[in-house]
């Protein structure tokens, strides 16, 4: 087990986003946290790197606790829809994202190429596309350094060719020793890319585990056989 | 994990490049051009004209000192571009990551929020100080005009704009970090700079302890390095402020950090810079830089003061606001301060404009004690007062024998400076301007 979460909660006044979320993060695996929106998937994400204090809650790695300020030893976040850095051209972007954090510099041509970057290197962040912007993002997550990549909802803002295009990339970085956590509320897509899921529904964990394990566990709340569709898995649980 | 000083070189090298895209900034360097143009040429116009352009100017050139004349009125330029311009380019520098997002992603380095902080206020002051280029020419032109710079004084002056700045920054900064949208931090900003207007005019209609706290307002304290007085105490005070404004900022930057406990820190650092501003006020140290020893007594009067040990107290019974309180304390009482360290300054009123005091018989009446000896005077000039307080010390004045100084003054007007400041200056940065944006893509 790379990574122990365990009693995280969080609120912003009265409503409490998340309720006492306990799970593991295994190594070279790819964790898909899938719930509806509103679920609690980017404040949990947020919580876990240290970028929103949670009210409570520890995350362990190797049995250690790793306190908040203290994560980026182990995780890195790529948050959903931010456009940093808007001024610089995607290439310097990508060359501070290596020497600030010290990234994969050895991956850096096969990033390129995996995500297609190489025709808008020259062109400043702020003047992309939702879907470029959002491969620019996913290339600065796979450089870095830290053992577990985290990237809230990876598909969103890309067609379908460019998602498939970048669960290969995903997929042949897990390959390599890295761990994936992400967070997708598009249930097909979260099917095909994810080893084990984590499902979120009003900021609690619905159930944990692989798309079989998780089949069970839906059946035997139902009082029927396992479905077979993970959407109906997901709607039995959440 | 790359290390915390090559990290923190990349991030100075970000911060760099994201001022040099800031349209904010390249308007501040564009306007700094036509604003120092505009108070120096109108500067070097009224010294000329008061030289004797156009007419004979009899003793007044004199007493024409390039420092009041041309100097200050064209660093003056700074002050407004301090406070009107350079708040919006700190604010740029430090929401900025926040507004893009980027700060979620640089916020997961481990690097000290202090080193980030100062990684920003470094790139902010080599701004600040290209910014300064335009001053730079006007000296240069002075200087070919044959005009006289008295170095001591000269880098007073522009030390005292750059504290002005460090603390407009540091201001600015703290503003941007503690709160969500830039354009909240840029009105609080300004607020800030309206509130110490307001203290100004405060402490010069109530004085006691607002014309205290007013000292410690950045305007005030330009006005001491604007004299060429070099006061220890409040470059010290000047640099715990800005410290503490950089820290908060600091502070507020680690978004992973609950409120509270961001909040109680932010108290705790506004306790403490308010305990060093305290302390501060009791250094007395200072360093009268003026070619023309305006913020000292002459040398011979300082030789005798300075053997008065017994602690001397002066009560004047004026108004804030009656003149003659202000050339009491800004002729006389400021220099005795300089070079008698047990001097107790007290002003009593009842009133703030004292007009009607006039006929209370003890208005303006200014009580001397020294070490028990009292002596009453109603003069108001720097040598009635002094021999008051030798008369009071049983010492014979001193002998004037020192010759007396001449100003600088020069008959000249502002050639070739409207060209250079209006068209050429912002023609050039425009164009510089165009063509870093366009080679960084």
């Amino acid at each position: 087990m790379l990574l122990e979460v365990k009693g995280i909660s969080k609120r912003f006044g009265a409503n409490r986003v998340l309720r006492d979320v306990s799970f593991s993060v295994n190594d070279a695996e790819i964790l898909g946290l899938i719930g509806p929106n509103g679920a609690g998937k980017t404040t949990l994400f947020e919580c876990l790197a240290g970028v929103l204090p949670a009210d409570q809650g520890c995350v362990f790695s190797n049995t250690h606790q790793v306190e908040a300020n203290q994560r980026s030893s182990v995780l890195f976040f790529v948050p959903d829809g931010i456009a940093p850095w808007p001024d610089q051209p995607v290439q310097w972007a990508l060359q501070f994202s290596l020497g600030f954090w010290g990234g994969r510099r050895h991956l850096y041509r096969d990033v390129l190429n995996d995500l297609g970057l190489e025709p808008f290197l020259h062109m400043p962040i702020g003047t992309l596309s939702k879907g470029q912007r959002k491969r620019v993002l996913l290339a600065i997550g796979l450089l870095s350094p830290q053992p577990v990549l985290a990237i809230d909802e990876p598909f969103d803002g890309l067609d379908l060719r460019q998602s498939r295009e970048a669960v290969v990339a995903l997929r042949n970085h897990v390959s390599h020793g890295r761990t994936l956590f992400v967070s997708i509320h598009q249930i097909g897509d979260a099917a095909r890319i994810c080893d084990r899921f984590i499902l979120l529904s009003d900021g609690r964990v619905a159930g944990e585990g692989t798309l079989e394990e998780l089949a069970a566990l839906a059946g035997k709340r139902l009082g029927q056989a396992p479905p077979s569709d993970f959407e109906e898995v997901f709607l039995a649980l959440t | 994990m790359r290390s915390p000083d090559g990290a923190w070189r990349w991030l100075l090298r970000k911060e760099w490049r994201e001022l040099v895209a800031s349209t904010s900034w390249w308007v501040m360097f564009i306007l700094a051009g036509p604003l120092v143009g505009l108070s120096f040429i109108s500067a070097v116009r009224a010294y000329g004209e008061a030289s004797g352009v156009g007419g004979t100017a009899g003793g007044l050139a004199d007493a024409l000192w390039p420092l009041d004349g041309v100097l200050v009125p064209t660093l003056s330029a700074y002050e407004i571009i301090a406070l009107f311009l350079l708040p919006f380019v700190a604010i740029r520098v430090v929401a900025g990551d926040r507004q893009s997002g980027a700060s979620k992603l640089e916020l997961q380095h481990p690097m000290s929020p202090i080193g980030r902080m100062s990684a920003k206020v470094l790139v902010l002051l080599a701004g600040w100080c290209l910014a300064g280029l335009p001053a730079v020419l006007a000296c240069a032109l002075w200087k070919i005009y044959h005009g006289s710079i008295y170095a001591p004084e000269a880098g007073t002056v522009v030390f005292g704009h750059l504290l002005h700045a460090g603390l407009i920054i540091a201001l600015a900064a703290a503003a941007a970090s503690m709160t969500e949208h830039p354009s909240t931090a840029a009105i609080l900003t300004l607020a800030f700079t309206v509130g110490t207007w307001v203290l100004n005019f405060v402490a010069a209609v109530q004085g006691g302890l607002w014309e205290r706290l007013a000292r410690y307002t950045p305007s005030e304290m330009l006005a001491t390095f604007q004299h060429a007085l070099f006061r220890l105490n409040l470059v010290l005070a000047a640099l715990a402020l800005i410290a503490a404004g950089l820290v908060l900022a600091a502070i507020w930057m680690r978004l992973g950090v609950a409120v509270g406990r961001r909040a109680v820190e932010s108290v705790a650092i506004v306790v403490v810079a308010a305990a060093i501003v305290f302390a501060c006020s009791f250094v007395r140290a200072d360093w009268d830089a003026s070619e023309n020893r305006r913020n000292s007594f002459s040398e011979p009067d300082e030789e005798t003061l300075v053997k008065i040990k017994a602690p001397l107290t002066i009560e004047a019974h004026l108004a804030p606001e009656d003149p003659r309180r202000f050339d009491l304390e800004h002729q006389t009482f400021s220099k005795l301060r300089r070079i008698l360290p047990n001097l107790t300054v007290r002003y009593v009123s009842s009133t703030s404009i004292g007009l009607f005091e006039q006929a209370n018989a003890h208005y303006g009446e200014i009580w001397y004690d020294l070490a028990g000896r009292r002596t009453m005077s109603r003069i108001t000039s720097g040598e009635g007062v002094l021999e008051t307080i030798y008369g009071l010390a049983g010492i014979q004045p001193p002998k004037e024998d020192e010759p007396e100084l001449h100003g600088h003054p020069l008959a000249v007007r502002p050639v070739g400076a409207a060209p250079l400041f209006y068209v050429i200056w912002p023609v050039a940065i425009a164009g510089i301007g165009f063509y870093v944006k366009r080679r960084k893509r």
